[in-house]
């Protein structure tokens, strides 16, 4: 699998939003995009999921151009900061919505949803509803269900942008587990510099719809606009001011 | 206790009046001090279950006028606020909405009356659902307004990429997440249309004979006793409606 996007621009009326981005993700990687709100970066993961339409531009996944495939034939699959589990179903049937959408049969979707729902650990709680759910349990079943229809791409909106800091923690463990077991490449957006760089094989950053690509953590960290350094030497002066 | 008595005051007032109802429909004769009527029959009860009853006829025609409007009002109103719900100009169409409501439905009903005449509709079974569904269209609209949120749209776009159909996106997802709406809205405006006397008067030119109206004519001829049977019957539905509806508002209460 291997994601290309060219030039790829959009405005909201006289704002631009997202200008000339490039971008190139990978078989089985994990690209960070780091931003602040409003930076483009929602927008840019819209654009790829095929939710909204680029002003010019082309998105190609596999040297095939998508970008007038419908959302729902791209297997591309956008995962937004909260859980939005149906809260009218529970969690095996949230599991198997994807699964039941691709109209497989039934004892097949049984069989693939049950694997899932032990390597998430939460084969007990299969017949619970989203509401008697923790939040990190809520938002392994959202993970769950991206995955299991097994997607080329995820798209990952600040997943974990909710969550207090040791759930934050097991989650980013259990999205990297889950990204190396299934191979699914994914765009990770994220605000937090430090899940950036635990998430990304390559990262990115997007500033005012403007988007750089790093070739390496190491090109990312000696970059003096990443913000590594202001954030090295910010915990260097309160060592030293101790 | 205080709050027993406050209990107990409220399901007074709420069943009292139809039980007097129902004392009154089985009654051939009571008057003024009588605490209870001196026969109690069913003559006004069996006249209902005649096959000639002009009662059970309008009783009929009232559940399928109110059911039509009703259905019309829920559908319309949910295919037009998801039509502009990602309009900039939202707020707008739902002001718009608010207009039938700033005339009296008596002016309202004289307008659509002359159009009625025109397009032959006077007197006639459509012409007084179209009536009525012109109230209750912009109340459906307005109530499922309120529907569409951007968490609505969240969850329409997240089934969208895990590779839903239109189809199969309104099944699993719109329309279970809606129905509590859906359901309120049709309660609504079946009971806008139950108890509408004005408009089904005026457009049906007394050929449409609902119960409201075979209400008040009991009312006009003095015949008290068929008035409270129909009223009683009038009461029923709405009643019946409200039971469920208040079974789906509590369920969806629970799953939040």
């Amino acid at each position: 699998m291997r994601l290309e996007l060219q030039n790829i621009s959009k405005r909201f009326g006289q704002k631009p939003v997202l200008t000339a981005v490039d971008l190139e993700l990978k078989d089985n990687q994990v690209m960070s995009i780091l931003g602040k709100s409003g930076s483009g970066k929602t927008s840019l993961l819209k654009i790829i999921a095929g939710l909204e339409d680029a002003d010019t531009g082309n998105i190609f996944l596999n040297e095939t151009s998508i970008i007038s495939q419908k959302p729902n034939t791209r297997h591309i699959v956008y995962l937004f900061q909260e859980a939005l589990l149906f809260p009218h179903l529970n969690v095996f049937d949230n599991i198997a919505f994807g699964l039941q959408a691709q109209q497989l049969k039934a004892a097949e979707i049984d069989k693939r949803v049950k694997a899932i729902l032990k390597e998430i650990d939460l084969s007990a709680h299969s017949s619970k509803f989203p509401q008697q759910l923790s939040g990190g349990e809520k938002q392994r079943v959202a993970f769950a269900r991206a995955i299991i229809v097994q997607p080329q791409v995820l798209l990952l909106d600040e997943p974990f942008g909710a969550l207090d800091v040791d759930t934050r923690e097991t989650m980013q463990k259990l999205f990297l587990k889950l990204m190396k077991a299934y191979g699914i490449a994914a765009l990770f957006v994220t605000h937090d510099l430090k899940e950036a760089l635990l998430i990304g094989d390559q990262i990115a950053k997007i500033d005012k719809g403007y988007l750089k690509t790093y070739t390496s953590q190491s090109e990312f960290i000696q970059d003096a606009q990443s913000g590594v350094k202001e954030e090295i030497d910010f915990w260097m002066q309160i060592q030293q001011s101790k | 206790m205080l709050r027993r008595i406050v209990h107990f005051f409220l399901i007074a007032v709420i069943f009292l009046p139809v039980a007097v109802l129902l004392i009154l429909s089985f009654s051939e004769h009571w008057i003024f001090p009588d605490v209870l009527p001196e026969n109690f029959h069913r003559q006004t009860w069996l006249r209902l279950f005649s096959t000639e009853s002009e009662l059970r006829q309008s009783l009929g025609l009232s559940i399928v006028v109110s059911l039509c409007v009703a259905f019309f009002s829920t559908l319309m109103g949910c295919i037009l606020s998801r039509a502009v719900s990602t309009s900039r100009y939202k707020k707008y169409y739902i002001s718009l909405a608010y207009l039938p409501y700033i005339l009296s439905p008596v002016v309202l009903g004289v307008l659509w009356h002359y159009f009625a005449v025109v397009i032959g509709l006077n007197a006639s079974f459509i012409g007084v659902v179209s009536a009525q569904f012109l109230i209750c269209f912009p109340f459906g609209f307005i109530i499922l307004s309120s529907f569409w949120t951007r968490h609505i749209s969240n969850y329409e776009e997240l089934s969208i990429t895990l590779g839903s159909s239109e189809w199969f996106r309104f099944k699993k997802v719109i329309f279970p997440l809606a129905k509590p709406v859906l359901g309120l809205c049709f309660f609504q405006c079946f009971l806008i249309s139950w108890f509408d006397y004005g408009l089904t008067q005026l457009i049906g030119g007394g050929q449409v004979k609902t119960l409201t109206l075979s209400v008040f004519n009991f009312i006009n001829e003095a015949n008290i006793f068929l008035a409270a049977l129909a009223s009683l019957l009038l009461v029923i539905p709405p009643m019946t409606l409200l039971f469920f509806n208040k079974k789906i508002i509590l369920k969806r209460t629970l799953i939040h």
